[in-house]
């Protein structure tokens, strides 16, 4: 006993473990960078009773830290967050030459020797372990870009109601093939608001019998004609809304007087008189 | 893990004893015997050992591990040898009561 300790004791005193810890830390590091050693090949030796009993308090608090912010916990998190250098730096040498002397072994077992009955075991039980810890820290981040493209996604959706509002115009415009007509139609109204009692029931009863009459009076007026015939065709529908509404004798009568007040808007006589015209024709 | 993994391992952790004094070039050439160097050397390797003595006028342990540096050692001798050379330096250190046979 009293050898052993002084043996260690002195070893470790001499400055000569300051330099076994530096060996340690290049064995350890390399042996993990290479694939010879996996974190759990560590944790087997350096135990949570080991770190407990060995680790200082600031570097326990890191752990647990890392540990309450893990998605997952285990000895890859657990090197990581404390690191090789201050593995070896507090935990017994022996221990640590223990996980070496594994490797180690464990190595030479692979190349030269024939393999211990519990080598192969660890080994085989090792690497699946190690690629299952490894990519879980990768998949983390994957989530994160998940969430992007769904943040992603809701921009077009908010973008989508700025698109009815086009469409919202566009119906206008499907309306709008009887509504440019409307528009102009409108025009008269204001004047024939007189007649403007009759505005609001017929109104309704005026797009379909306005495109109804078109359909009869062909697609002639459907292009072209669109901006002159919105005055014939306003005369026309003023004139549907007539025999529309007109079951009544009075609104003819009312609006042919009408038309000769628009006469006296536009100041055309041309269109005043075509508009009698056609409008009495048909 | 690959030959060349266990390889590289073992060349680092040789190197790393070498920097640290963990074991001198004298230890490895007690277990590197030349016997052991004249089996596993290649031509030219020992070719340049011998050169390399014959212009310094003796041959050293240092100046073999000049030669055959540690990523060499640990290309042509056996993993056994450089393991109980480095199993002996850690019982030397007193944290390996059992050196590896």
């Amino acid at each position: 006993m009293h050898r052993r300790r002084g043996c260690t004791r002195g070893g470790e005193q001499d400055g000569g473990l300051v330099n076994l810890k530096a060996f340690f830390v290049a064995t350890l590091s390399s042996a993990l960078d290479l694939g010879i050693a996996v974190p759990e090949d560590v944790i087997r030796h350096v135990t949570p009773d080991v770190l407990a009993a060995h680790l200082p308090r600031p570097l326990w608090a890191r752990l647990l830290t890392a540990c309450v912010g893990a998605p997952r916990v285990d000895a890859q998190l657990v090197v990581e967050t404390i690191g090789v250098p201050n593995l070896c730096e507090h935990v017994p040498a022996q221990i640590i030459w223990n996980c070496i002397q594994e490797l180690g072994q464990r190595s030479l077992a692979g190349v030269v020797m024939a393999a211990p009955a519990a080598v192969p075991s660890s080994r085989p039980h090792t690497m699946p372990t190690s690629s299952v810890s490894r990519p879980i820290p990768l998949a983390t981040p994957p989530p994160p870009p998940a969430a992007e493209p769904r943040a992603a996604a809701h921009p077009p959706a908010a973008v989508g109601p700025s698109i009815p509002l086009p469409g919202a115009a566009g119906d206008a415009e499907v309306d709008g093939s009887g509504r440019p007509r409307m528009q102009p139609s409108q025009r008269f109204r204001p004047s024939s608001t007189g007649i403007g009692r009759l505005a609001t029931p017929p109104s309704n009863a005026r797009r379909p019998q306005a495109q109804a009459t078109p359909s009869a009076t062909p697609t002639v007026g459907d292009a072209a004609p669109a901006a002159p015939r919105v005055k014939r065709g306003q005369t026309e529908a003023d004139f549907d809304l007539e025999t529309y509404v007109g079951g009544k004798d009075d609104w003819k009568n009312a609006l042919a007087v009408e038309d000769e007040q628009l006469v006296d808007w536009s100041a055309t006589d041309e269109t005043v008189t075509n508009g009698d015209e056609i409008g009495r024709k048909r | 893990m690959s030959n060349d993994q266990r390889q590289a391992w073992f060349a680092r952790v040789m190197e790393s004893g070498l920097e640290n004094d963990i074991f001198a070039p004298s230890d490895v050439l007690a277990h590197a015997t030349p016997d052991v160097l004249a089996s596993h050397l290649p031509p030219e390797l020992l070719s340049k050992v011998l050169s390399a003595s014959l212009a310094a006028g003796s041959m050293t342990p240092e100046r073999v591990l000049e030669t055959v540096t540690p990523d060499l050692l640990a290309k042509h001798l056996p993993h056994e040898v450089l393991w109980q050379c480095i199993a002996a330096a850690a019982a030397r250190a007193g944290v390996n009561k059992t050196v590896g046979s």
